[in-house]
């Protein structure tokens, strides 16, 4: 339909920080991926990680 | 060949015959309408009224259908039900029950005399999430964790509520229908955009509860919940944790619910356990607010009060402990609209966490000294937040 809103659509990303370094990384939504949830080791300096951010980003179709 | 043509002698008068009054045909093209609408107007801005609501009540009874389903179909996928591994009739009673469950109804006490009516509601509301949470373990497998139990009770709550719109709505639709009272279905086309905006975001929460992610609403927890991390945690009521800590010299207590779980804890019954053997002299309240229109969605502000949304009877006892032991109450809010505020949390709100968090710093300097003691609620649903 020519008036018809099309809906965006929303994807979930989660950001991994080093608890060490800080450096960060925005992979998209696992489950299982709580927030403040240990992730694994940092790819710079092997430190543990911890799940930073949740969030949803919306796109248009 | 070019033709000129005189429009200076046009007669209006001639075109609608105006002022012939002798033909029939035309008075009747003109007093028709006129007799139509002093007559069926009401009927006829009913029928076309009708047919915008009609659309609106079919997406609500979808919305319903889907979160009925989605129900049904999470507590099937994750083995949750006690039936899963038994026969057909077993798992049909299963869904049975889930039918009762989700056209439970609340009779509210009643308020002809106001003394005594927060206690009754408190008693009434806190009885429904206690019976809810026991029926659903009835139907669930023994080993079912807190975190499902809370997911299935909030996908339940979501079901009930859409099912409860859906059937007031329709009522008040039908009822303008039957009677063919045109002002009758007046207040319901003004209402029905807002119930709209409401049942949609609930229907898009669904989602997010299943998977357990953080919802805008979880913006307090997770601020607080950042701030507890690296202290002992203790139970300070049902589903509401404790963790008490020091900053530049003040005493901080960081009170929050129980993460991960989709519940939203009992800070006011853990404020009242807390109070007899500690002398607070501030309380910071950190949730999400309702944004006006206009406003920008995740914009930060502060303020005086006890910030916490629901029916009232948590901020009345908050409210009432604080008058009581003379303890200012401060809060910091973040702006959301109900669609933000219950669906997935937003990039721009997740982005505030750290703001926030500086805010409730200052606000501890600023407004205490050292050596007193302060206590922070995170407030708000916080699934997918631990501590």
């Amino acid at each position: 339909m020519i008036f018809s809103k099309k809906e965006k659509i929303t994807v979930a990303y989660t950001v991994i920080q080093c608890t060490s370094c800080s450096f960060q990384r925005k992979r998209k939504f696992a489950p299982g991926d709580t927030l403040f949830a240990e992730s694994g080791r940092c790819d710079s300096c092997s430190e543990p990680t911890r799940v930073e951010k949740i969030f949803g980003e919306s796109f248009d179709p | 060949m070019l033709i000129l043509v005189n429009f200076t002698n046009f007669d209006l008068d001639q075109v609608f015959s105006t002022g012939d009054d002798s033909n029939p045909l035309i008075m009747l093209i003109w007093i028709l309408p006129i007799i139509l609408f002093v007559f069926y107007g009401q009927r006829i801005q009913l029928f076309v009224t009708s047919r915008d609501l009609k659309k609106g009540i079919k997406k609500l009874d979808n919305f319903r259908i889907e979160s009925r389903t989605a129900l049904i179909d999470y507590i099937k996928d994750n083995n949750l039900s006690v039936h899963d591994n038994t026969n057909s009739s077993k798992r049909d009673d299963t869904v049975k029950k889930i039918d009762q469950f989700i056209d439970y109804f609340t009779i509210m006490p009643v308020d002809m005399d106001p003394s005594g009516i927060v206690q009754k509601v408190h008693h009434v509301v806190r009885s429904r999430e206690d019976h809810t949470r026991a029926r659903i373990k009835s139907i669930s497998a023994p080993d079912i964790s807190d975190i499902e139990l809370a997911k299935v009770q909030t996908l339940l709550e979501i079901a009930s509520s859409l099912q409860m719109i859906y059937k007031i709505i329709n009522h008040m639709f039908l009822t303008a229908k039957k009677q063919n009272n045109y002002p009758l279905i007046l207040p319901l086309q003004m209402i029905l955009p807002f119930i709209m905006e409401e049942a949609k975001a609930m229907k898009d929460a669904i989602s997010a509860f299943e998977a357990g992610q953080p919802i805008g609403d979880g913006i307090g927890p997770m601020v607080v919940g950042k701030m507890m991390l690296p202290h002992k945690k203790e139970v300070a009521s049902f589903q509401t944790v404790l963790a008490r800590t020091d900053f530049e010299g003040r005493e901080l207590f960081l009170l929050k619910a129980q993460g991960p779980l989709s519940v939203v804890g009992r800070p006011a019954d853990a404020l009242e356990a807390i109070i007899p053997d500690n002398k607070l002299d501030a309380i910071i309240m950190v949730d999400a607010a309702l944004k006006l229109e206009g406003e920008d969605s995740a914009s930060v502000a502060q303020g005086f009060g006890a910030a916490i949304g629901g029916i009232g009877t948590e901020r009345f006892k908050i409210e009432a402990i604080a008058v009581d032991n003379n303890i200012p109450i401060f809060s910091i809010v973040v702006k959301e609209s109900v669609k933000d505020a219950i669906t997935l949390m937003t990039k721009e709100i997740a982005d505030q966490a750290d703001d926030v968090r500086e805010q409730v710093y200052d606000m501890i300097r600023t407004n205490t000294v050292q050596g007193q003691l302060v206590l922070v609620i995170g407030v708000g649903n916080t699934a997918g937040v631990l501590q």
